[in-house]
């Protein structure tokens, strides 16, 4: 049940009939995984925060760096040098004092992250590197957990939402490993994808709209254009492949 | 056949900053050989050794992956093939 308080706060998405008082109990109740406390995480965390998910579990391993500002808004001058969980867990708290926020100050692995993610609903992608993004998504097959996928270079990025047996994954399409490089990115480019992958996450909580799923969607911030483009699941991919074995 | 091939940003530095060249051929590997062809940079771009495709490059094929064997799949008068780059960063 809502709150009068929350009712008050929630108002202006309560009265869109697609989330009205039912869809803003749901979010309450939502428990939701977010990789990263970055560039995306900083988005992902503020919105969802905002739109009253009950509770968030954020990890990230790292220290607020000078060269991080120009991207992960929820760090500020004052911050450097605290561990990005600690910083972001201060202002999503200020942001919605209602909102459980847990936060977890290591490295996802393969051997953790199936403890990591448990208790949780959903997870969602704010990493910064493609060896991790794979650790998730197997992950998510494997405890069935929906994955909402982001990633951004420069201007550009991309969105994918993935529902593990019914869904391709971020690993169907996947050739080989690619070597890990500095990425140059403005912070408008995680905005705008961090934001999709939020709407992604609201949208599937509540259930409603269309997800974007066997889609995967492409932003080119410079060009201001989206582009889509249909992934099919593939019955041999290494980590959702083995599902459709089974069936 | 003639098929539009549209280059991304970090590959237009190799077609003089073309975003859609037009290419000939009935396979999308036939296609990228003359993209090659007529732009030789876009070969270090796309392949890691002949034939291979590097493994951060995406190949779309009227807006679907072409993926696997990207390279085999036909193609007709003005279809469209994207070649994408993956993003890693976050």
């Amino acid at each position: 049940m809502l709150t009068p308080s929350e009712i008050e706060r929630y108002d202006r998405q309560i009265m869109m009939g697609e989330i009205g008082q039912e869809g803003q109990e749901r979010l309450k109740r939502s428990r939701v995984f977010i990789a990263g406390a970055g560039g995306l995480g900083s988005p992902i965390a503020s919105y969802l925060t905002a739109a009253g998910i009950g509770m968030i579990r954020m990890i990230d391993h790292d220290h607020v760096a000078l060269s991080n500002l120009n991207r992960q808004i929820l760090h500020w001058e004052e911050d450097i040098g605290r561990k990005k969980v600690d910083s972001a867990k201060e202002k999503l708290t200020n942001l919605n004092s209602a909102a459980e926020i847990e936060t977890i100050g290591e490295t996802i692995t393969e051997d953790n992250v199936s403890q990591l993610v448990d208790g949780c609903d959903v997870i969602v992608d704010a990493m910064d590197n493609l060896p991790t993004r794979y650790i998730l998504n197997r992950c998510a097959i494997e405890k069935n957990m929906p994955f909402f996928h982001g990633a951004v270079h420069g201007f550009e990025g991309r969105v994918m939402t993935i529902i593990p047996g019914e869904t391709a994954c971020l690993r169907c399409m996947y050739r080989g490993p690619v070597p890990q490089e500095k990425f140059p990115v403005i912070g408008v480019a995680p905005a705008v994808i961090g934001s999709i992958q939020a709407t992604e996450v609201i949208k599937y909580l509540v259930g409603i709209g269309k997800l974007l799923i066997n889609r995967l969607l492409f932003y080119n911030g410079l060009e201001v254009t989206f582009n889509e483009f249909t992934v099919n699941k593939n019955p041999d991919c290494d980590h959702c492949g083995s599902l459709v074995k089974r069936e | 056949m003639s098929v539009k091939v549209h280059i991304h940003a970090t590959h237009r530095q190799f077609t003089n900053g073309l975003e859609v060249v037009a290419a000939e051929g009935s396979t999308v590997g036939e296609c990228l050989n003359h993209l090659i062809k007529q732009f030789p940079g876009m070969e270090k771009a796309l392949f890691a050794k002949k034939g291979k495709l590097l493994n951060n490059v995406e190949i779309f094929l009227n807006h679907a992956s072409a993926y696997p064997n990207e390279l085999v799949k036909p193609v007709k008068d003005d279809d469209e093939i994207h070649l994408v780059t993956m993003l890693a960063g976050g």
